[in-house]
């Protein structure tokens, strides 16, 4: 705030406090002429309403002083008054800043615990779950789930079963949540709408799932070009993030149509990068509780 | 001044009203004026850009359908908000934004920072049916926008009139409008303009170090 704003400011401040501490003081020791009948000759609707003269109850005057005190404490202790900074210096960032410090105190004993253990190990203990869980709450949810379970019609990984895209291990769970992930499946509608279901059929019958063998057939020599991503077994390739088709577990879907989709549409996956938004303290605890929510039965410290 | 000066105020209800005006509206012109007159002066931090034409139309959108009506864009100096959301908003990141949408409802989440924290396929099922990815919300469906083009017509006379307020659009940014929205559909705007709050304009420096500079009120 510039000089002159802030004198006007400070000029407003006085001009209200004066003329309000002036009435207050001036009230209780004003002399009111009063008339015989004990009112102050102020009438209104030609006499009907007369005015009385009361001394101020005390109850009033006490609430009022204590306004006035707490008015000029706060203008005294706080910024209020102009540019004056006030006597206790505070501000909403530096009150901010105290708060992130104490809670950082907090949990600094416990994160630095945390920091010792690989993640595969960190997973396995109660106090890093339930951070974890929290973080999780907060930040995941919202596409893989409150349970994990994931979200077919959106595409998000189910993180409760051992099938992972990009790697299951604790350092490729760090990598996805701190980087992110791009999974692109480029759409092969130009292959021809019957080409696209005999695909689909072939990719059924890797799973096992129930097929026609005829249209499989008649796909299985076009798997070649799935292969550059998926393998030729169709075991997928967790450094490119292509998914094992020959699982139950699908991604986007495993009915005949969502199939169909898949390949004729293709697919973008995205899992945002989150080392703008959490510290690597943070990330290194969630990455333990994906961890853990797909190794529940081996719990080691 | 005497008690008797007093029967004028008691007995003229218009001056006792007048008086009473100037008294109530003390506060205002300290804590207002000031800050009203003096944000000309707030310049645009270098990240801060005005919207591009799909951003801008989504930025109308989102103003039309009340967005801002549930979700403020205004993270305050909280450590639970910082927390989840972000570093605290400051005044220069809404340079280009008329009116502004800080709000004050906070039914939802804050959207200051949303930008990038969900992908563009997350939104866009969110905005068609919230239920879809969030079980529990209670936030609308807003289906609509899926149905309905953007007319870059409107989105130029907008930035024109943008201009005249001072935003720094130059003709090509105007003239190259249509073809920035050509196709896209409402949807299509809003998710744009939700993916890009606060992505380029987050304070570089770390909430601590900014947070003991003692700031300005």
């Amino acid at each position: 705030m510039s000089t002159g704003w802030s004198l006007w400011v400070m000029f407003l401040v006085v001009f209200n406090l004066g003329i309000t501490l002036f009435l207050f003081l001036w009230g209780p020791w004003v002399k009111i002429p009063t008339l015989p009948d004990g009112t102050s000759g102020h009438i209104w609707a030609h006499g009907a309403l007369r005015e009385g003269v009361r001394r101020l109850p005390r109850w009033w005057l006490l609430m009022s002083a204590s306004m006035f005190i707490a008015g000029f404490t706060y203008l005294a202790l706080f910024p209020g008054f102009g540019n004056f900074k006030g006597l206790l210096g505070w501000t909403s960032h530096g009150e901010l800043a105290r708060n992130v410090a104490s809670n950082n105190v907090a949990f600094a004993e416990e994160m630095k615990r945390f920091e010792l253990y690989p993640v595969e190990q960190l997973a396995g203990d109660p106090a890093a779950q339930q951070m974890g869980k929290e973080l999780f709450g907060d930040d995941c949810a919202a596409c893989h789930g409150r349970t994990a379970k994931g979200n077919q019609k959106l595409g998000a990984p189910d993180l409760t079963d051992a099938d992972w895209l990009y790697g299951g291990d604790g350092k490729s769970i760090t990598a996805s949540i701190h980087d992110g992930r791009a999974g692109v499946m480029p759409p092969w509608a130009s292959l021809g709408e019957d080409n696209v279901k005999n695909l689909a059929q072939y990719v059924l019958s890797l799973s096992g799932s129930p097929y026609d063998a005829a249209k499989a057939a008649a796909g299985k020599p076009l798997f070649v070009t799935c292969a550059a991503c998926h393998g030729p077994d169709g075991k997928g390739n967790q450094a490119l993030g292509a998914p094992n088709l020959t699982d139950h577990i699908w991604l986007h879907g495993g009915s005949v149509a969502d199939i169909e989709a898949t390949i004729g549409g293709g697919r973008q996956g995205h899992m945002p990068a989150w080392s703008r938004r959490l510290s690597d303290d943070q990330i290194h605890v969630l990455a333990a509780y994906v961890y853990h929510l797909s190794h529940r039965d081996d719990a080691t410290p | 001044m005497a008690y008797k000066h007093f029967e004028i105020i008691e007995k003229n209800v218009g001056l006792l009203g007048i008086l009473i005006a100037i008294m109530v509206s003390l506060g205002g012109l300290a804590e207002i004026t000031p800050l009203f007159i003096e944000a000309h002066t707030i310049k645009a931090p270098s990240g801060v850009k005005p919207y591009d034409p799909l951003r801008l139309a989504g930025r109308d959108i989102y103003v039309r359908e009340g967005c801002y009506l549930c979700h403020s864009q205004m993270i305050r100096a909280l450590r639970f908000e910082t927390e989840r959301y972000g570093h605290y908003s400051t005044a220069d990141e809404s340079v280009y934004d008329r009116p502004f949408l800080w709000g004050s409802k906070r039914i939802g989440p804050d959207l200051a920072r949303v930008g990038g924290k969900y992908s563009d396929d997350w939104q866009r099922m969110h905005l068609m049916n919230p239920r879809q990815v969030v079980p529990p919300s209670n936030m609308p469906g807003f289906p609509w926008l899926a149905d309905k083009k953007l007319d870059a017509a409107e989105i130029q006379a907008s930035m024109r009139t943008l201009r005249r307020l001072g935003d720094p659009y130059s003709d090509a940014d105007i003239a190259g409008a249509p073809a920035a929205v050509n196709g896209k559909t409402e949807m299509d705007a809003l998710i744009t303009y939700l993916q890009g709050l606060g992505i380029k304009n987050e304070p570089t420096k770390t909430t601590s170090a900014e947070a003991s500079d003692g700031g300005q009120p």
